[in-house]
């Protein structure tokens, strides 16, 4: 079997200017929403807790929602997971404590009504509101007083007397989102009816942690492999794989941009696969490229790319065409990140498989007028009009 | 077929019999065993046939696989500080007016942890100054104007105490989750500040969090002396339960009961001790792993608590004239007044000292303590270098902090699967995968015929080292690990794509099969090599830098694109060269 029975001749390189013309604008538009919009950060970057409810009867996302607002819960976003009749339901929230900036005042103003208190102050990144009592004070009473503010505590925490005997030490750790949920959809229930099956819960300081690491990973993964290109190639080789992988990745995120999927940390490692992906197409050209430059010699280097291009594009229709076959089961059977994995990387193949033509070459054919113009330049010693 | 054909024919399929071999213990746990007797090495190692690789090089399933909590716990350094901070500036009046500078009170910013000193006699402020930064040499001066002056705590001191705390919450977090029974449990430090554990298995967050997260409880109770061969006559009237491996030990001549499991030891004692007493075990360390108990011994205490952790106000450990470690406690006035009782009417006695429900050490009361200070010398050296003997001091001297200067630690993350959740998923990412890996062998074979089949050998034979790999590495497979999985074997599949069009390319030129083969592969080989060497780059860059799932991805996607240079470069190779040399074939079917 065989999919170009000849040898085909389209000229390729021909509409390279369109080409870059357009990816260039699809790019900076990107880029422009991924600074204005924003990605849909997922709870690994952007803290916060999702909850996944799995009821046992069959009930609607629109009455989960109706549930989770009578129970006090106003920022939630209820969305269904699974096929309708699993009744399963992601639950996504802001905070990671109950503890917001609104809560902590409440709170604080519920604990200073106690009586001579000093130093209340509330450290919303860990959940946790300290002060210092004048009079000992027995837990239960500052954890009700804080309960009926409406902020839920986990503990409170008798720290001792101070050291410099103006009265005693106390720390409120206020509950998880995950308990307030569960007690907001179970309220006026005998026995909750639904099973919780999935808590993530990421603090916005972990969360500002993993991103940043996922973004330098990229960053260095590219550096590395632009030094290895620049190595095994020649340097002209090196900015147009370079170019190509900042397409595909940008393209990719697009993908995340447009479609509103969860930004998380399966997206940063489908962002590095692509970028792996993205190479090993452009190498296979350039390696052709290469090999066709010493058979053609004094050919114009447009013309040996587009002869190589068409030589392997049997390969490159084949590669792209299994890979994308491996991934339809992803695409079927794949659930939550699987599925958005499995997705960007079908785009991350496509866009992969384009930019080696349509950027990465058009740039090394740029570098290689340029050094030959240069050339020439200082051959006949006499700059020439810009 | 030559030599040197042979060679590589053999190690093919040494490597392949080495790879199934590898992936016995894999599939004991997987398949054989049920789910809840998968994280049980112990069984695992009983189970396994006598020739098979030992237990410990099987695959493990992640936490989004199998069920189980991860959590991330975050040390709240910066109460700790504040408090330390505060003392600190307690002491320094204190220094001040013994020593006849002045008189200075002290005041900390909660929030910049610095240390506000306010002379009541400006003028003396030079003096003090002078004096205080030399003698407290762990904090430097920030600024001074007047009757003022601000000091903050010396950089190295902070980041050691901050480690300090750390490790703390890492001793008694780790005591704790054992104490639970979690099989292959993991506790480590993430970065600084934060502590990552893994509970497989588990699915109650709330009781993780209750269990790891809240404040250590620090008990100062009575040992029941009176009758040293209490648990010796105990096992006399009533033996232990066969299989229980409980044994008497003597210490100092009080008789202790022995057992490698906690369980079995209150199980045996419970309601054969007066009604206000109580057994509490000591943890036995294993000398190999420092976190982890060998076996646990008894203590009869008194029910009644009547000292806690909340009346401590500080512990160090230093070495005294004798030269012998020790540790210093103070208590805060009321608990002053409550040692000095205890100690008085307990002189002769043991006390010891229980954190979490679990005995650290009981020495014994020589006299009377009063003033709120007290020593513990620690016991015979014995066997122990004085290092060792050094460091259990340090670490009583945590214990006993952690109690009383709680760096409280709260919940920086937690990721809960259900075991219900786990299955569901390993269902669906397995068959996501086989369907994938399935089409994908069916085209190949489809398209290229022979060489089709070839390939596909080499995919499958790629598959199993991808498992065996992360068995050996004793990796965990996690779902992202999965997806990994099946583009590797999509690279995997590009290598023969090119190698396979080449040779075609080659017979179009009018090649001999075995020149088309020969250069196909010759040519193709750079190309492969790259590019698996770029794939490699970022799988390696990914591992360094990434964590949890991603470095779950990176390692399959290392160990996938390592096994597929072989299979694709080498295996097929062999095989095609099998048929074009060895049979002579004149054509190749691709």
């Amino acid at each position: 079997m065989q999919i170009l029975k000849n040898k085909t001749n389209f000229d390729f390189i021909g509409k390279r200017k369109p080409a870059v013309f357009i990816s260039t604008l699809v790019n900076l538009a990107i880029l422009v929403g991924i600074a204005t919009v924003g990605f849909n950060y997922g709870v690994d970057f952007a803290g916060g807790t999702v909850v996944e409810l799995k009821f046992n009867h069959s009930i609607s996302a629109a009455d989960v929602r109706e549930r989770a607002q009578k129970g006090g819960l106003h920022d939630v976003s209820v969305q269904n997971i699974g096929s309708a009749d699993e009744n399963a339901f992601l639950l996504r929230m802001g905070g990671v404590t109950q503890l917001t900036e609104e809560n902590a005042e409440k709170a604080k103003k519920a604990i200073e009504a106690l009586g001579n208190m000093r130093n209340v102050y509330a450290d919303l990144a860990n959940g946790i509101i300290n002060f210092r009592s004048a009079t000992p004070m027995a837990a239960e009473t500052i954890k009700k007083a804080v309960e009926d503010s409406g902020t839920g505590v986990q503990e409170v925490r008798i720290l001792g007397e101070s050291q410099a005997g103006a009265g005693t030490d106390y720390q409120v750790v206020a509950s998880g989102m995950a308990d307030k949920v569960y007690s907001a959809l179970g309220a006026g229930l005998e026995k909750p009816d639904f099973e919780q099956r999935r808590v993530d819960y990421v603090g916005p300081q972990v969360g500002k942690q993993l991103r940043n690491r996922g973004v330098m990973a990229l960053l260095y993964s590219m550096v590395a492999i632009l030094i290895y290109v620049a190595f095994r190639f020649d340097f002209k080789f090196g900015p147009g794989a370079l170019l190509a992988m900042i397409h595909d990745v940008i393209m990719v995120a697009g993908y995340y941009l447009v479609s509103r999927r969860e930004f998380g940390l399966t997206a940063i490692a489908a962002l590095l696969t692509i970028v792996g992906y993205s190479v090993n197409d452009t190498i296979v050209i350039y390696d052709r490229i290469r090999e066709d430059m010493a058979k053609y010699k004094g050919k114009p280097l447009a013309e040996v790319i587009n002869i190589a291009v068409n030589d392997t594009l049997g390969r490159t229709i084949l590669t792209s065409g299994t890979t994308a076959l491996s991934l339809i089961g992803l695409l079927i059977f794949g659930v939550g990140e699987i599925f958005d994995f499995a997705m960007a990387m079908l785009v991350g193949i496509l866009v992969g498989t384009y930019s080696s033509v349509y950027i990465a070459s058009p740039l090394t054919i740029w570098l290689d007028e340029r050094a030959a113009a240069k050339e020439a330049r200082h051959r006949d010693e006499m700059p020439k009009p810009a | 077929m030559d030599r040197g054909w042979w060679w590589k024919f053999g190690m093919i399929v040494a490597v392949t019999l080495g790879t199934l071999w590898f992936l016995v213990p894999s599939y004991y746990s997987l398949v054989v065993m049920d789910r809840d007797q998968r994280n049980n090495l112990a069984l695992l190692q009983e189970r396994l046939p006598k020739w098979a690789p030992p237990a410990k090089y099987r695959l493990n399933l992640g936490l989004d696989l199998q069920g189980g909590i991860h959590m991330v716990m975050r040390v709240d350094t910066k109460t700790a500080l504040q408090k330390r901070t505060e003392r600190r500036g307690q002491q320094i009046a204190t220094y001040v007016a013994d020593k006849k500078l002045g008189e200075v009170t002290a005041d900390t910013d909660p929030e910049k942890l610095q240390l506000t000193l306010k002379a009541k006699d400006p003028a003396t402020m030079d003096a003090i100054e002078k004096d205080v930064l030399s003698t407290f040499g762990d904090f430097k001066r920030i600024s001074r104007s007047g009757d003022t002056l601000v000091l903050a705590p010396d950089e190295t001191q902070v980041n050691r105490f901050r480690e300090e705390a750390v490790d703390q919450a890492m001793l008694v977090i780790r005591r704790r989750i054992d104490k639970w029974g979690v099989a292959e449990v993991d506790v480590r430090k993430l970065g600084t500040d934060s502590i990552q554990i893994s509970l497989p298995g588990r699915s109650n967050p709330e009781q993780a969090k209750e269990l790891v997260g809240t404040t250590a409880q620090l008990e100062f109770r009575m040992v029941d002396d009176t009758n040293p061969q209490f648990f010796a006559q105990m096992l006399q009237t009533t033996p232990a339960p066969a299989g229980s491996d409980i044994t008497l030990t003597d210490e100092g001549g009080f008789a202790q009961l022995q057992s490698p499991s906690r369980e079995a030891l209150l199980e045996y004692t419970k309601d054969k001790v007066p009604e206000n007493r109580q057994v509490v075990t000591e943890c036995i360390a294993n000398p190999m792993k420092k976190n982890e108990c060998s076996s646990y011994r008894t203590y009869l205490l008194d029910k009644a608590v009547p000292l806690t952790g909340e009346s401590l106000s500080g512990a160090d450990a230093s070495v005294n004239q004798m030269n012998e470690p020790e540790v210093n406690i103070s208590f805060d006035p009321a608990g002053a007044r409550e040692f000095e009782k205890l100690t008085e009417a307990g002189v002769g006695r043991r006390m010891a000292i229980v954190l979490d429900d679990n005995v650290h050490t009981a020495p014994n009361i020589n006299e009377k303590i009063g003033g709120g200070r007290a020593r513990i010398t620690m016991g015979r050296m014995g066997a122990r270098t004085r290092d060792e003997w050094l460091g259990e001091a340090q670490t009583l001297a945590l214990v006993l902090k952690a109690g009383a200067l709680p760096a409280p630690v709260t919940v920086g993350e937690i990721r809960q699967v259900g075991a219900s959740l786990g299955d569901e998923l390993i269902k669906k990412g397995s068959l996501s995968a086989l369907v994938g890996l399935g089409l994908v062998v069916l085209f190949m074979a489809l398209y290229y015929r022979k060489a089709g089949i070839i390939a596909d050998i080499a995919l499958l034979l790629n598959g199993l080292l991808i498992l065996a790999g992360l068995a050996f590495f004793n990796a965990t497979l996690t779902l992202p690990g999965i997806a990994g999985f099946v583009l590797t074997l999509g690279i995997a599949v590009d290598a023969n794509v090119l190698i396979n069009e080449r040779i075609r390319e080659e017979l179009g030129n009018g090649k001999s099969a075995k020149a088309a083969v020969d250069q196909g592969y010759d040519r193709a080989f750079w190309t492969i090599f790259d590019a698996h060497v770029t794939a490699l780059i970022a799988g390696f860059i990914l591992f360094f830098t990434g964590t949890g799932p991603v470095r779950g991805f990176a390692t399959t996607l290392i160990v996938g694109l390592l096994a597929s240079l072989f299979t694709s470069i080498v295996v097929t190779r062999v095989i095609m060269t099998y048929f074009v040399h060895g049979k002579n074939a004149q054509t190749v079917s691709v």
